[in-house]
């Protein structure tokens, strides 16, 4: 009998290995895709951190991705020598302190007041961004160049070059996605937990639940902006879009189709989510319509998502049941 | 001469608050009620306009619109309640206003794909057409009825609710909803038909907006946001405190775009976070 762990590293290593082999096996197309898909896992992951494990829902959720892109945007293109890794912690850090402001706030509240208040403050931001022209150049937007890097090894890579760029967003994504699996298992992580049960109770054992929910909101803001540096990257551009009320809209699809409960449902979702868009955007230009049925029948009749459905202890029951 | 503008101007922003106030005060007595923020409410009154649309150019009525559009949009508005939202109630009020929210979204992409994505005009109906003089200056006669006729919508809402027995039941299930079904009132039905109620006065508000704003698939996403900052500045489920937010951002809006035009936008979410500062339920709302 296989144990459940060397199932999981099993299925783990498969999926590491398409994803490494991927460029190899599908067409330069679907590479832009898969690089695209990897970076809304990062933002939906983000997410989830907040809807999933704290219970708070921000609707305004693109405030933090925004900012990152924008704070991205105005390193490639007023200082191009800045190293990659620079800038895009920049962007992170801009995305983390936008969280600190916002979530500072927000935090106190819950629900419907949190989740529209978090709202307000991403169409906020999205005024400044539309209005502030010298700066952000309105809803025109900014192109970008995506700079060179050098890699010890392998010389300069351009990352004009789709495989290099997704090589380096696959980097970065997995190492994102770690850091927010590393947070859930810290202490912090569980008092989160705690706190999306019961916070009055949190507060009771002594957690500080504003401090807590601060962190959490600013950690995420943290990877958001990370996610919104990487989108200005591989879409050599920023405009308002990044920021505005459908980008917010879009997370909040991605993560409830793909199912909150689950660590890896935004990555699901955010898989799906475009594969789908991909797909019938050829078909209908529509789509949002059947994006958005499918919304409410996951939200009436799917509740864990998309991931519910996909349930890898029933495989590993079924393939030991095989065996014997 | 200067006086006349600011007059004028203080008009504009007293129509678009009463406006603003027409489709804020169903969404607020909704969620004063059933604790849902019905997103899916900015789509009702984007209905309206587009079934005003409709009914104005091809039945050459427009007055016909302000009948039909309610009682379609509130037919809407009770089966939506009755069959998706009351399902996604025991999820808890995540799951409500995600659901709204997919309501929203997909009332809105139809409206796209029946009327188009393009602005629609419609046509102020010919008796209201043209200036009448004010203070020296001309003021649209259309903005005068719209005034008037949210002011007659808004009295007899009030009347309504104040001073019959339905009013009083929802006035009670809004302060206490189980108790008022342990007296052997049918609430579900009475939530039904708020919502319902909710959903025709968004469209009508949405109506006599028609004229004046002309229709367009986004008009509902403005509407919300609006809506949604009146209701945090008057307090969540206050209907005097949605009505006294609804009149200042519409004079905050006019003399916004008079003084600072490319700041208009800016001032109402400064203002929402300062009344959120000094008082995080509003100005009239109660604890959450």
């Amino acid at each position: 009998m296989m144990s459940y762990r060397a199932f999981q590293t099993g299925w783990g290593g498969l999926v590491a290995l398409f994803l490494l082999f991927l460029p190899m096996i599908v067409p330069e197309m679907k590479i832009h895709l898969a690089t695209e898909i990897l970076i809304f896992a990062l933002f939906g992951i983000s997410f989830n951190l907040l809807l999933g494990y704290t219970g708070l829902l921000p609707f305004g959720y693109a405030a933090l991705f925004g900012v990152g892109a924008y704070a991205a945007a105005l390193m490639f293109n007023h200082l191009p020598g800045t190293p990659l890794v620079v800038t895009l912690l920049i962007a992170a850090l801009a995305g983390l302190l936008t969280a600190i402001f916002i979530g500072s706030f927000c935090v106190r509240l819950r629900g419907t007041y949190f989740a529209l208040l978090t709202l307000a403050f991403q169409m906020f931001l999205y005024t400044v961004a539309m209005k502030w022209r010298d700066v952000t150049n309105g809803d025109d937007g900014m192109g970008v160049i995506r700079p060179e890097i050098d890699l010890p090894g392998f010389g300069n890579l351009s990352l004009m070059n789709i495989n290099n760029l997704y090589y380096v967003t696959l980097l970065i994504v997995v190492l994102g996605i770690l850091a927010a699996y590393l947070f859930l298992k810290t202490p912090l992580g569980n008092a989160v937990i705690c706190m999306r049960e019961n916070d009055e109770r949190a507060s009771f054992l002594g957690y500080n639940v504003f401090l807590t929910k601060l962190t959490v909101f600013s950690f995420a803001g943290f990877l958001a902006g990370a996610a919104g540096g990487l989108f200005v990257l591989f879409q050599e551009f920023v405009s308002t879009t990044t920021i505005d009320v459908h980008m917010s809209f879009t997370i909040v699809l991605m993560v409830i189709i793909g199912g909150k409960d689950r660590f890896l449902g935004p990555v699901i979702g955010a898989t799906f989510f475009l594969l789908f868009q991909d797909w019938i955007s050829d078909v209908t230009v529509y789509w949002w319509l059947f994006m958005g049925l499918f919304f409410i029948v996951v939200v009436l009749y799917l509740e864990g998502g998309l991931i519910s459905l996909l349930n890898l202890d029933r495989v590993w029951l079924w393939v030991n049941r095989q065996e014997k | 001469m200067t006086v006349s503008i600011y007059v004028i101007q203080a008009m504009h922003g007293l129509v678009y608050g009463m406006l603003l106030f027409l489709v804020a005060s169903g969404l607020t007595l909704v969620f004063g009620m059933m604790g849902v923020l019905n997103l899916a409410h900015a789509a009702f009154y984007m209905l309206g306009a587009y079934f005003a649309y409709t009914v104005t150019v091809h039945l050459g009525n427009f007055w016909l619109s302000l009948i039909v559009a309610p009682l379609m949009v509130g037919v809407l508005g009770v089966l939506i309640e009755r069959f998706l939202l009351r399902k996604a109630h025991k999820g808890g009020h995540v799951a409500e206003l995600l659901l709204t929210f997919g309501v929203f979204y997909v009332l809105t992409e139809c409206v796209r794909l029946i009327w188009g994505s393009n602005p629609l005009p419609v046509p102020v109906p010919p008796i209201l057409t043209g200036d009448i003089p004010f203070m020296g200056m001309t003021y649209p006669i259309y903005r005068l009825f719209i005034l008037l006729f949210s002011a007659i919508i808004l009295t007899g809402m009030a009347l309504l609710l104040m001073r019959t027995r339905i009013g009083i039941l929802v006035r009670a299930a809004v302060s206490d909803g189980e108790m008022v079904d342990a007296l052997g009132t049918n609430v579900p039905v009475l939530f039904m038909g708020v919502f319902g109620g909710g959903a025709a006065l968004a469209a009508l508000a949405g109506v006599i907006a028609a004229p004046f704003l002309s229709v367009f698939p986004g008009m509902g996403l403005d509407a919300l946001l609006d809506c949604f900052v009146v209701i945090v500045i008057g307090g969540f489920g206050s209907l005097f405190g949605a009505f006294i937010a609804a009149l200042m951002i519409g004079e905050l809006q006019s003399f916004g775009i008079l003084w600072i035009p490319r700041l208009a936008m800016v001032f109402q979410f400064l203002l929402m976070v300062i009344v959120l500062i000094v008082r995080p339920t509003g100005l009239l709302g109660e604890k959450e």
